[in-house]
């Protein structure tokens, strides 16, 4: 309890400097974010106007002070409103976060269908026909970017055949593209670090006493080996969570997908700086969240880690 | 062991021409990559438009060549870039030790904890859209995997005997690390390298495609995808020459990477 | 007294594909032996140990010859049928005590495990023979049931690891270099507690090591082995006494005789 403790506290420390550089990068930041929200409106503006916006929302104050008065809003979760909407921040995210999560989720269903079972065969196969079509798959599915591999399906499945909707999230259908363009694009990275992590499993001295003891290669497998790449796996798992959210941004953009990603996105080219910061807070937010968890599913998996952690307190 | 042999020719081959390519470009390119000709639009491909031509009438192989230069040209100047400031960080860190390392192995968790791909959009973020800004992002994404890299190179080597006998012998610190260190670090940097062009010119790709890089008209792979995404049903080549030329330079630095790793990688060669 | 043979190896040759690992080797080994195996590392013993249980790598083959246990060939044997024998007739420890156990599993549970694919056991018999077993190689039974392996230092590990192969009583113990990473305190008292456990099982021992001096204590017949092949075999006395390969010579001549250097100090005192 008191590892976890400390995680937590290392957790706030953690977003406590990612607000300050968030801050600061905005500060420095190329671009003058008033005359992009004026512009929006496509009509003449004076520098009076420029003036009193500025003054309004207190771009004139000192930087620490504009960090503070951030700060203190932050705490009482008002992180400003959009430029672009009006919207507070907070609602403008909390609106796409569901959608990004089920997009994430489902992209990991898929590449867990995938990459575990692929992975799994290639390893006890090594060397045979199914192998070398995990590695041909793995290296292929390295060098397709994910976007194109999407407007392929696109262009196939709604464009060919119009049996799938290309745009927007409405139910199941509008998720199965953006899934599997995403799920293909992990598993093939991940197909290969799981063979490769079973077979030093499968390479293990302990494997060889519990064959010279003649336990079942079924048993040896479920009880001996999978628990032993169990730890790989779910590293694998909190990395492969992260690089996920990376490339929903990608997919979001390109099938339209109303997620945090195609928002940050529209955020960035329209220089919206509150919603870039609250993005970069809930990311930073979430990927510690997995890394705690990867963290305590270790201790548990690993007795080892467990049990010392225990004598130390 | 023949067909092995045969691959290296064959990758050493398409490198040669791929430089070929990159650095004859401009002179190759049969048109401006940029000029619009309302009247071509949309041609297939011909003796003319060898590739045909876009929705501004431009032609595609020249856009295509010269696209080559910004995507490719560009991940090359970042690992360039990524290296001259990740391999010094990483050799001094991990050479000097103690306090310093430290707060440099901080810094580098930090950066590591995030995903590739959101650090980048988020640094693009704050900069702005724009291939230079991009090319600043990603090197700022890089430059951690080859200073940790170089770090663990010089801890594993540092606590060797030949070490210690260099330092009992006199040699100077610097002299260490150029003589003994640096020899060590090349190797293995050679191939996370190669293994990272590939992924550096599809995160290149992919920004640009969803607008955080090369803006248009600049002819670039992701960019032009970007540009004719209404205009695949009429013109598939416009979606397929893009795409096939980002898939087949990525493809050969992977072969060239797994190459790499496989025959200078100690620590692969055993299995 | 009859002495029933437990172990016949004739004309055994393992190949890595076109290259031979080991050549036509020839042994046999009887109730109540303790038949050492004596070479330098790369001589082809452990690979011929494994070749006895069918634990050969994939990628290594018997390309001719036979193992007889008990009058029944080995070498053709499927793989489910080699599995019977593993653990129950035949059964090993090996030189790397720490890989004896599967780290994140407790000791009794590998002992349970052991015990139910091969026996018919109720769950109280199973826990019952389990800390027999482990009171036999004289550990403290109830805390090493309960522990996990990295919680055992090396000489616990290694009288775990005896305590699993004796279990079901084998008729063939083969101990692949079974002392090698101990310190020489610990090496004697494991070594010591397999004499006994050997005579009160009356099982055979089929030892390797590159150690003469445990040779000299516990085997009484000897086999030396070299770049794949058996240059050298029989009793020990006669092998020992009268060596006739120039390798044998070689070999009892690098090791120092301990008697002999204590006898030069005394002289020189």
């Amino acid at each position: 309890m008191k590892q976890i403790g400390k995680r937590l506290l290392e957790l706030c420390l953690f977003l406590f400097l990612l607000s300050i550089i968030s801050f600061v990068f905005m500060k420095a930041a190329p671009g003058d974010p008033v005359r992009y929200m004026l512009n929006i409106d496509d009509v003449a503006i004076s520098n009076e106007q420029i003036e009193s916006l500025r003054e309004e929302l207190g771009f004139n104050d000192p930087v620490y002070i504009q960090y503070w008065n951030w700060l203190i809003r932050f705490f009482q979760f008002d992180l400003g409103d959009s430029f672009m909407t009006k919207q507070p921040v907070i609602e403008e995210l909390a609106s796409k976060i569901p959608a990004t999560l089920t997009l994430t989720f489902s992209s990991m269903v898929v590449m867990m269908l995938i990459a575990v079972p692929l992975g799994t065969l290639a390893a006890l196969y090594k060397n045979q026909w199914i192998d070398h079509a995990s590695r041909i798959f793995a290296l292929i599915g390295a060098s397709v970017p994910s976007f194109w591999l999407g407007l392929l399906f696109i262009q196939f499945f709604s464009v060919e055949l119009g049996v799938l909707p290309s745009m927007g999230s409405d139910g199941f259908f509008h998720l199965i593209m953006p899934s599997l363009t995403l799920g293909i694009a992990m598993a093939a990275v991940y197909v290969r670090l799981l063979r490769s992590s079973l077979l030093e499993s499968l390479g293990q001295d302990f494997i060889r006493s519990a064959r010279a003891r003649g336990l079942s290669p079924k048993r040896i497998f479920i009880y001996h080996t999978f628990r032993h790449c169990l730890t790989p796996v779910i590293t694998i798992f909190g990395v492969s969570l992260g690089s996920l959210l990376g490339g929903t941004v990608i997919i979001e953009v390109l099938f339209s997908y109303p997620g945090v990603g195609k928002l940050v996105v529209e955020a960035i080219i329209r220089r919206d700086y509150p919603i870039i910061q609250g993005y970069v807070l809930f990311m930073g937010l979430f990927v510690v969240i997995i890394n705690l968890l990867v963290d305590l599913s270790y201790r548990y998996l690993n007795p080892e880690i467990r049990l010392k952690g225990a004598d130390r307190q | 062991m023949i067909h092995r042999s045969r691959a290296r020719i064959a990758v050493i081959v398409t490198l040669a021409i791929l430089a070929f390519i990159l650095i004859l470009a401009p002179y190759i390119a049969p048109f401006d990559p940029t000029q619009v000709k309302m009247e071509e639009r949309l041609k297939p491909i011909s003796m003319e438009h060898l590739l045909g031509t876009d929705h501004l009438g431009r032609d595609v192989f020249s856009r295509i060549l010269t696209g080559a230069q910004t995507t490719v040209g560009a991940s090359f100047l970042i690992l360039f870039i990524s290296l001259l400031v990740g391999v010094p960080f990483g050799l001094l860190s991990g050479y000097l030790g103690g306090k310093i390392d430290r707060i440099f192995m901080r810094i580098v968790d930090a950066f590591m904890t995030f995903p590739d791909y959101i650090v980048a959009i988020i640094l693009s973020g704050f900069l702005g859209p724009g291939m230079f800004n991009l090319v600043l992002a990603i090197v700022m994404v890089k430059w951690v995997g080859y200073a940790r890299l170089a770090r663990s190179v010089v801890l594993t080597e540092k606590q060797k005997d030949y070490i210690s006998m260099a330092k009992i012998n006199g040699m100077s610190s610097l002299n260490i690390l150029r003589r003994h260190m640096i020899p060590h670090v090349t190797g293995n940097v050679m191939v996370l390298a190669t293994l990272d062009i590939g992924k550096i010119i599809l995160m290149i790709a992919s920004l640009s495609y969803i607008g955080l890089g090369a803006q248009p008209p600049a002819p670039e792979w992701g960019a032009m995808l970007n540009e004719a995404k209404g205009f695949f049903y009429n013109a598939p080549q416009l979606m397929l020459i893009p795409g096939l030329s980002i898939m087949m330079v990525v493809l050969i630095f992977n072969l060239l990477g797994d190459y790499l790793r496989d025959h200078f990688d100690v620590k692969n060669q055993k299995g | 007294m009859i002495q029933v043979t437990v172990l016949a190896i004739s004309d055994l040759t393992i190949q890595h594909r076109k290259t031979m690992i080991v050549q036509n080797i020839e042994m046999s080994v009887d109730e109540g032996d303790w038949f050492a195996l004596v070479g330098e590392s790369g001589s082809g013993k452990s690979v011929t140990a494994a070749a006895i249980g069918g634990l050969l790598p994939r990628e290594l083959k018997a390309a001719s010859g036979s193992i007889l246990l008990d009058g029944k060939n080995l070498v053709n044997l499927k793989e489910r049928e080699l599995r019977k024998y593993r653990g129950t007739v035949i059964s090993y420890i090996f030189q790397d005590y720490q890989g004896a156990f599967t780290p994140f599993m407790k000791i009794g549970a590998q002992l349970d495990e052991m015990l139910r694919t091969h026996t018919n056991h109720s769950k109280k018999e199973r826990k019952e023979r389990a800390l027999h077993s482990l009171k036999l190689v004289e550990l403290p039974e109830e805390r090493v049931y309960n522990s996990y392996s990295f919680q055992l230092s090396g000489g616990q590990l290694q009288r775990a690891a005896i305590a699993m192969a004796m279990i079901l009583e084998p008729k063939l113990l083969i101990a692949d270099e079974p002392t090698t990473a101990l310190d020489s305190m610990t090496a004697a008292n494991i070594l010591q507690l397999m004499a006994d456990l050997k005579e009160k099982a009356g099982c055979a021992v089929f030892f390797i090591t590159h150690d003469l001096r445990h040779v000299r204590k516990y085997a009484n017949k000897v086999a030396i082995m070299r770049n794949g092949v058996i240059v050298e075999s029989g009793m020990k006395s006669n092998v020992f006494h009268q060596p006739k390969h120039e390798y044998t010579k070689a070999l009892f001549e690098a090791i120092p005789s301990l008697r002999k250097t204590s006898a030069r100090l005394s002289s020189h005192l």
